[in-house]
Parts: structure tokens; sequence; C-alpha cells
């Protein structure tokens, strides 16, 4: 889950329990605010009468307009004893200006007057006021606690993105940085002090993993650069004792089978040099090459060299298919890989090569999977070829990363498949 | 014949000196820029095996020199820096050939061979042994003046024993050579042998005087027959 939608969910989620619980309290509050100054009008009203019974003065006429009813009745001393003097209670009452029953808000008041004899009097004033009042104090409180709720959620959520933003575009370059390519100027320029922090570490870090990087493959290159010298010496010495006459039989071979270790150490080193020319942009010069005639090539070649096998290629070309770049990198590449398909390929199987629409495709029978993450790497070797440097596909790749070509690996229906997009 | 060889590392002037001798050549040694730059103002050379990573100078500034002296000595460059700049640069600057690091003897020989001829006969050269003469550049041969028509494989095969004779030539240097960098990953030789069975056929039938002979099973070698 984003950063950014984690911190708003969280706080939507708390927001809305808070107010919600706020509304209710505030809402509950309310209505208790107004049934009291309700009942307190009413108590008014009720004093107003009875000072005027006592008083011996007309009494308020009822339908005057008010929307409050009054009932007056004599009680006995025993109905007075027996009841509270004063108490409130909801119940249907005539509405005089109604002149019908409606629920309705009822003060009961008993009182006697100087002659000893007691009066009940019910003052009313009817509920539906009330209740208009409260539903639309309850839409109010709903309608604006949403509002706000919103309002909140949308100003945190554009501050944090405002704020977030640097993060977000250095996690956007990182996500586009390879190691060995010239990184793009770091994004992210702010005065937010953590992330000023965070850019400063990141330029540190990568700028120490290039160094790193960079001083490997200087030491591979110089590596295999001070043992050329010694390799061909060695070589050397070997074949010079190989032409000579008085060696026997038996010498000769353990001579020819050391040479040809030395060989392969001889090879290896040199794949190690390409490689490391390739990662360091030595092949500048471009020109036009037809990848159709070097596949056509290649192919001819190997199937005289791997014929033992058996494998046989099924070609999908093109006339012709011409491409911009370093002669000897194309090479390489086709070279590598239908290489590495005579060699891998089951005895007596057919391989396939496709170049359509820029995209070669070279596919041959297999029984598993080899490791995609790993097929590319240097020294990855899925079989235990003797003669194999393990470096044909890290040069394949090596010249794609250069050209920025996409390289695949897949495994489908039984068949490994490397693809290259030109 | 005189060969100047400037090099640096003891062991690897050792065997380019003997491997030179050897083939009848005359051959001086320099160790250093400041040597070789003395041994060259003052000898004149048939060819100079130049390494152009001297330990106190660049070797491509020695070939600028000779240039400016206005010699006429064949230049060979050999380099551990197998870095197309420098074969430009140095070609341009009127070296004859380039040679990288690590090298076969054999070729060694074959270039500083191929050069000589070409500084002495001026026109298309030609690769003669016994009653066969192969021309490269018209990729034809002749058998005592006959032509003889062969693949291209057996062609290359050929035209890569006729520049090292008499010497041994192991079956796989022989494979990467003629068919490319992985041949000798293959199982085995049967490709190269098929072609050498040709190649025997043809040279035999053709009548030639010379044969590739089988070295204890893993190498050949191209030489006169004894009459």
């Amino acid at each position: 889950m984003h950063l950014f939608s984690r911190i708003v969910r969280h706080l939507a989620l708390v927001l809305i329990l808070l107010m919600t619980l706020w509304a209710v309290l505030f809402f509950y509050a309310m209505m208790d605010e107004i049934r009291d100054e309700a009942d307190d009008s009413l108590e008014h009203y009720s004093a107003v009468i009875i000072s005027r019974v006592l008083a011996g003065r007309e009494l308020p006429q009822l339908g005057d307009g008010s929307n409050n009813s009054y009932k007056l009745m004599p009680v006995s001393q025993e109905y007075a004893a027996s009841h509270p003097h004063l108490a409130y209670h909801d119940e249907n009452f005539l509405i005089a200006d109604k002149g019908e029953e409606e629920p309705a808000r009822v003060i009961t008041t008993i009182f006697s007057d100087d002659a000893g004899q007691y009066y009940e009097l019910k003052v009313a004033t009817p509920t539906f006021e009330k209740n208009d009042l409260f539903e639309s104090i309850a839409i109010w409180i709903v309608v604006l606690y949403v509002g706000l709720l919103l309002v909140v959620l949308a100003v945190i959520a554009l501050v944090l993105y405002r704020n977030m933003h640097p993060l977000y575009a250095l996690l956007d370059w990182l996500e586009s940085y390879r190691p060995g390519c010239k990184p793009k100027p770091l994004p992210g320029e702010t005065r937010i002090k953590e992330f000023r922090k965070l850019r400063m570490a990141l330029q540190r870090a990568i700028e120490r993993s290039e160094l790193m990087l960079e001083r490997q493959a200087q030491f591979i290159g110089d590596a295999s650069h001070e043992l050329q010298t010694p390799l061909a010496i060695i070589g050397n010495r070997i074949e010079w004792l190989m032409n000579s006459d008085s060696l026997t039989e038996e010498e000769a071979t353990e001579l020819y089978k050391i040479h040809q270790t030395l060989l392969r150490a001889v090879r290896l080193n040199k794949t190690l040099l390409l490689l490391t020319k390739i990662d360091n942009h030595q092949f500048p010069e471009s020109t036009d090459v037809d990848i159709v005639q070097l596949i056509r090539d290649y192919i001819e070649n190997y199937g005289e060299v791997f014929e033992s096998r058996g494998v046989t290629f099924r070609v999908d070309l093109p006339e012709q298919y011409v491409v911009h770049m370093n002669e000897s990198l194309a090479q390489t590449l086709v070279n590598n890989l239908i290489k590495n398909t005579y060699i891998h390929a089951p005895e007596q199987s057919v391989a396939h090569v496709e170049l359509r629409e820029g995209v070669m495709t070279i596919s041959n029978e297999g029984v598993e999977s080899l490791d995609a993450e790993h097929v590319f790497d240097r020294f990855y070797k899925a079989s235990k070829k003797h003669t194999s440097t393990g470096l044909g596909l890290a040069l394949v790749a090596a010249v794609c990363r250069l050209y920025d070509m996409p390289l695949e690996y897949g495994f489908e229906q039984g068949r490994h498949r490397f693809t290259v997009k030109f | 014949m005189k060969i100047l060889i400037i090099e640096d590392d003891p062991s690897l002037r050792e065997i380019m000196s003997r491997e030179l001798k050897q083939e009848g050549y005359v051959v001086e040694v320099a160790t250093t820029f400041v040597e070789a730059d003395s041994t060259v103002a003052g000898y004149s050379y048939d060819c100079i095996l130049l390494d152009i990573m001297l330990p106190d100078g660049n070797g491509l500034h020695l070939l600028e020199h000779i240039r400016n002296l206005g010699k006429r000595d064949n230049v060979i460059i050999v380099s551990a820096r197998d870095s197309l700049e420098d074969k430009v640069y140095g070609l341009e600057n009127g070296a004859d050939d380039y040679l990288p690091k690590p090298f076969h003897t054999a070729e060694l020989i074959a270039r500083v061979r191929s050069v000589l001829r070409r500084g002495r006969t001026a026109g298309e050269l030609e690769l003669v042994l016994g009653n066969v003469t192969l021309r490269p550049d018209s990729r034809s041969v002749t058998v005592a003046g006959e032509p003889l028509t062969m693949l291209k494989k057996e062609f290359d095969i050929l035209f890569y024993f006729m520049q090292r004779p008499h010497h041994m030539v192991d079956k796989s240097v022989l494979a990467e050579a003629v068919w490319g960098d992985y041949a000798d990953e293959s199982d085995n030789f049967q490709f190269l042998y098929a072609q050498i069975k040709n190649l025997r056929r043809k040279l035999s039938q053709a009548g030639a005087t010379i044969e590739l002979s089988a070295v204890y099973g893993f190498g050949y070698k191209l030489s006169e027959k004894e009459s």
C-alpha cells in the first residue's frame, strides 16, 4: 500500500470515529438544551396562569396564536396529595389552535388558592415543533460534519502530496537507476531536512557504488591484461616444445593436454577483456550490419563444427535486416547465441531462429527452465560442459546492455527461448 | 634478413628471438625506449617488431621517429592493448602490420614472413612451398602451374599451413583459426578431420610435392615430401 494512501486512510478512519462521536454528543447536548428551554418556557407560562388564577384575573385566551394550550381543573385534596405538584410528561393533548389532539410536552402543576381549593393546571406545547428542530439540527450536523471531514481529509492529502513529492521523485529515480550506466542527475531538490538528508545519502551511496563498480571492472580489465603476456609466453614455450623432434609420443600428448588447458585459460581471459571493453564502451565505431547474413553465416559455420551433435536449424528470416551497430559486437551477439544453441540443444533436435519486425528469437528444446534471474550472469553454467567458459551469454547481455536492446530468456512448451529486440 | 625486437618482457623477448633465429633471421633486441631509439637511429633492419607499451615511453612515438628519420624498415606493432585506436594509428603512421598479444609464435613468424615478402615483391603476395603456390588475394592455388579448385574451408586450412610450413599446428588452434573463436568447444574434431582428408586427397591427386602429416593425433604439419 502506498504510504500516502495509508496515512490518508488511517487519518480518515480515526477522524470518522472521533467526529461521529463528537457529532452524536453534540446532538444530544443540543437536544437536551432545547428540551430544557421548552420546559422552562412551559413553566413560565404556567406560572403566568397560576398568578392570574390566584389574582382572580382573566385567563389568557386559548388559540391566541401561540401553540400553547392549557387546561385548568379543580381537584380534590386527596388527588392533590397523591400526585406530585410539578410534573413533566409527554402525552397527547388537545391543542386549542388546531382543535385536535397532538403529541405534546405537558407540565402539570397542582396548586391551591386562598380558599384551599386545589387546581390542577396542565400546560402543553406540541412536540412537533421540537421534533422539527431536532430533525433539522441532525441534518445540519451530518452535512456539516461530513463536509468538514472531507475538507480535512482533502487538505491532509494535499499537504502530504506536496511534501512527499521529493520522496516519490527520489524513488522514481532510484528505480530507473541501472548500475554501470551513467546516472541521471538526482531530482527532488527540497527544503525539507529529512528529504535533503535522504537525497544526500542516496547521492553518496550511488557514487560509492559507481566507484566500486568502476574499480571492479578496472580490476578485471587490468588483471586480464596483465595475464596476457605470461599466458602468451607459456603458450609459446609449449608450442616450441611440441615442435621439438626429440619428444616421445607420451610427452607430446601430455604437452598437448597442457596446451588445451592453457588455450581455455587464454580464451577465458580474452573474453573477460572483451566484456570489460564492452562495459567500458570501447566500441565506438558503428556501421550498417546485416544481422540476417550474420545469422546465416554462423549457422553454416557452426553447423559444420557441431555436426556430430546433429542439431539442425529451422530458419524464418527476411531477405536482410540491417542494424547500425559495431560490427564485431554484432558478431559477438549472434555468434554466442547460435553457438550456445548448438552446444546446449539436445542431440538430433531442431532449433529455430526467426527474425521478425526487429525481434530475433532463438529457441531449442530443453528439459527444464534455466534460472531466468541468473542465466545472463558471468560464469552461470547450467550444464557441466568442461569446455564452456560460462561467459557467452554474459557477453550477449553486455552487448544488449550497451545498445539498450531488450534481451529476454523464457521457457515455454519445453523450449528455451532467447529474444533480442534490435 | 635482420630483425630488431623491441620488447621489455625478457621471457617473451627470448622466445621471439629464439623462434626467429631458428627461422634463419639475424635477430637483435632492444629492451627500452631509449635503447631502441638509439638503435633504430644507427642501424637499418628488414623488420622491426615493436612493443608499443614500453616502460619508458610509447612505442608509437618510436614509430613516428623511425618514419621521421626517413627509414623504410618494415614495422610490426606488437601490443597487449588490443585497441582499435592503436591499430588504426599505427597502420596510418607507417606500421606494416599489427599483432595483438597473446599470439602464437607461428603467427608471429607468418606475419614477419609476409611483411618481408610484401616488402620485396611489392606485388601480389605469393606463398610457395614445393610445387604449390598460394595467392591469398585472389584465393587461388596452383600445383606445378595447374590451378587447383578448392572449397573455402580447404583453402583457409592450406593458407594457414602455408604461412607456417614445417610447424606443427595443434588441431584446436587450427579449428579456432579457420572456424572461429568457439570451434574448440565442439565435442570432437570430426569437422576438421573431414576437411583435412579432402585437402590431402586434392593435393595428392594434383601431384603436389607437399603433404599434411599428422603429429601424434593432435596436430598437423605441412612439409615438403622427401623425394
